[in-house]
């Protein structure tokens, strides 16, 4: 099955299954997979800050790197490849606390935060998450069978719909 | 299927929020009643009918609890699913209005997921 890279501050969406969409050492980052069991149709983004209002020009060149602009696109492009918002598993993994090169913390936490406000305002809620701690975590989308998977301390589990919420921040 | 709620909260803010986060759920709502009290949600069952019921506990007028209590003891209207969401999760309590038929109960402060979580229990999943 191909595997199809995400890198950070990046975006990509897969369709008509048979395609892995993974993103490696989300430590602060925040690895969010929306998934139309329907249609197959799945994306993932990863993004690193939570509010493009710090560079704007950046978020231009680049509007996955923010929450704010990257989330809207990401639900965009896959509704706009036949998803529907209504059936959509919105699943997120991440947001842990690191302390980035310049010493800032609570990047995470915002991350989450940010997160949580973009998707209520766009109208849809999260399923699983596996988010807050202080580890990197690895994720794959599966676009065949939907399934999602986390990897985390070396342990990989699967991110399951519908599980209870980890508690995270 | 599309359902018929009552939302029951002294606050217009959290009545809002509940039927968005029901709307946002997947639950198709046909018609979305509103009551500020306990008196108000009576005098909307008694002229319509509706699938569940969402009612907090502490409100000015006729609480929740008195308002669970009034609709146990309607032969009709017990039979419509009551969920309780409140700020008071003592233990005691819970037990109380358990007894007096609510069906599921969500203390606040909740995020959104927790009250699908809630409602998926009580009401069945929308989209199975």
């Amino acid at each position: 099955m191909d595997q199809i890279v995400v890198g950070m501050a990046d975006c990509r969406i897969a369709e008509g299954g048979g395609q892995v969409l993974a993103t490696f050492a989300l430590g602060s980052c925040i690895g969010l997979a929306i998934y139309d069991p329907q249609t197959k149709v799945g994306g993932l983004l990863h993004f690193m800050l939570p509010d493009s209002g710090i560079d704007p020009a950046r978020a231009k060149a680049n509007p996955f790197m923010f929450a704010d602009t990257g989330i809207p696109l990401l639900l965009e492009q896959v509704c706009g490849r036949g998803a529907m918002k209504r059936r959509l598993v919105v699943r997120a993994a991440g947001g842990a606390q690191m302390m980035d090169q310049e010493g800032v913390f609570e990047i995470g936490k915002r991350n989450y935060l940010a997160l949580r406000k973009i998707l209520w305002k766009s109208g849809v809620l999260l399923h699983a998450e596996a988010v807050g701690g202080i580890r990197s975590r690895t994720v794959r989308l599966d676009t065949s069978s939907g399934k999602m998977w986390l990897l985390e301390g070396g342990e990989q589990r699967e991110l399951v719909a519908g599980a209870p919420r980890q508690g995270g921040n | 299927m599309a359902y018929r709620v009552l939302i029951v909260d002294d606050s217009p803010a959290m009545r809002s929020f509940v039927r968005r986060v029901m709307e946002l759920s997947g639950f198709d709502l046909a018609v979305c009643f509103e009551a500020g009290d306990g008196g108000e949600a009576l005098k909307v069952l008694n002229s319509e009918w509706v699938d569940a019921i969402l009612t907090d506990i502490n409100m000015p007028g006729m609480d929740g609890e008195e308002l669970l209590r009034r609709l146990s003891a309607d032969e009709v209207l017990r039979a419509i699913p009551a969920i309780v969401i409140s700020t008071d999760a003592t233990a005691n309590r819970m037990d109380r209005l358990a007894t007096l038929g609510a069906r599921g109960y969500i203390t606040k402060p909740f995020v959104p997921e927790d009250l699908r979580a809630v409602l998926e229990r009580t009401l069945g999943d929308p989209n199975a």
